[in-house]
């Protein structure tokens, strides 16, 4: 199974698109831009929820209203971010695949997933005054706390081995 | 002295050689530098989207102004400092890079486009407050921030794959 998913990652790897983009002088450079780009809109969106939900910012919109309004655009950025993530990943593979930080990194976005669909979108759309307040400010500090830690193992995978 | 020369004189100050030399004090400042882009861009981008009529439609755009930028205020301060500090430790390298002229020539120009919004679209926004479709010219001023801002990130990030 693992095997047969390192050929595939292989193959894709050495396939005409990546190849190209690996290549050129700013294929990956581009793919980094775009994924720059689209962590800074999902994070911010994720911020704005969060601030919201710990009750320190945006108090003047709802949570669901918040919600309403970034998702698209959100929903967006993920696109971009997961694009950009996939071909820069393939243009170097043994490298992600050794690295440490880059497991962290997998590591967390599942955790911060999971937390996301299964814990803030509860709070988002349940009903506000039903819920201790200390527990929505340790709800928006455990996302922020994942999401950024995302951010950072990702840096890191250019710094540690 | 020569700005060049200026450059290459920053980049061996005892400051900047600390900072390069260092095995977590450049990764930190660097991770910083771009860690804090979803509060101090992302948060603009979320207003430049309100004047657009993208996002939060007909919700009173002097507050999400007011709101947006209590905290992108804080991301920028600690994206110029950082922005700084990194400049410091590649400024021989930088003085000459396009794309770093190109990134520095995109901030100009958004300064001046924050300025002109401040000073001809803000002081009526009270006119406009509730509606979805708002003054052509704070229309442009949104357009113009989010393709600038997108360039500044692709420009910041190109210019280190050629150091």
């Amino acid at each position: 199974m693992v095997s047969q998913l390192l050929t595939l990652v292989q193959w894709c790897s050495n396939s005409a698109p990546i190849v190209f983009i690996r290549d050129s002088k700013y294929g990956m450079p581009g793919a980094q831009s775009v994924h720059l780009v689209g962590l800074t809109v999902f994070l911010a969106a994720i911020l704005v929820l969060d601030l919201r939900l710990a009750g320190i910012g945006m108090m003047d919109w709802s949570l669901d209203g918040l919600e309403r309004q970034l998702k698209p655009w959100a929903t967006g950025a993920v696109a971009l971010v997961l694009l950009s993530g996939v071909l820069i990943f393939l243009g170097t593979p043994s490298k992600y695949l050794a690295s440490n930080p880059f497991r962290i990194k997998m590591a967390a976005l599942g955790l911060a997933t999971v937390f996301h669909v299964g814990v803030v979108r509860r709070f988002v759309t349940g009903q506000p005054a039903a819920r201790p307040r200390w527990s929505e400010i340790a709800v928006a500090a455990v996302s922020l706390t994942l999401w950024f830690l995302v951010g950072w193992a990702g840096r890191a995978i250019a710094f540690v081995p | 002295m020569s700005l060049f020369g200026w450059c290459q004189w920053l980049e061996h100050t005892p400051a900047a050689l600390a900072i390069a030399e260092s095995t977590w004090l450049f990764p930190l400042i660097e991770g910083s530098h771009i860690l804090a882009l979803p509060l101090s861009v992302g948060m603009i981008v979320i207003f430049d989207l309100r004047l657009l009529g993208l996002a939060f439609h007909s919700d009173p755009a002097s507050r999400l102004m007011k709101e947006v930028l209590r905290w992108s205020k804080s991301g920028f301060a600690i994206t110029f400092i950082t922005g700084v500090l990194l400049f410091m430790t590649h400024a021989g390298k930088a003085y000459g890079n396009a794309f770093f002229r190109a990134k520095l020539l995109l901030l100009a120009l958004l300064g001046i486009n924050a300025v002109v919004y401040q000073t001809i679209f803000y002081p009526k926004m009270a006119e406009w407050d509730l509606a979805s479709r708002t003054p052509l010219g704070a229309r442009l001023c949104a357009g113009l921030s989010l393709i600038a801002w997108i360039g500044v990130i692709v420009c910041g990030r190109t210019m280190a794959y050629q150091f």
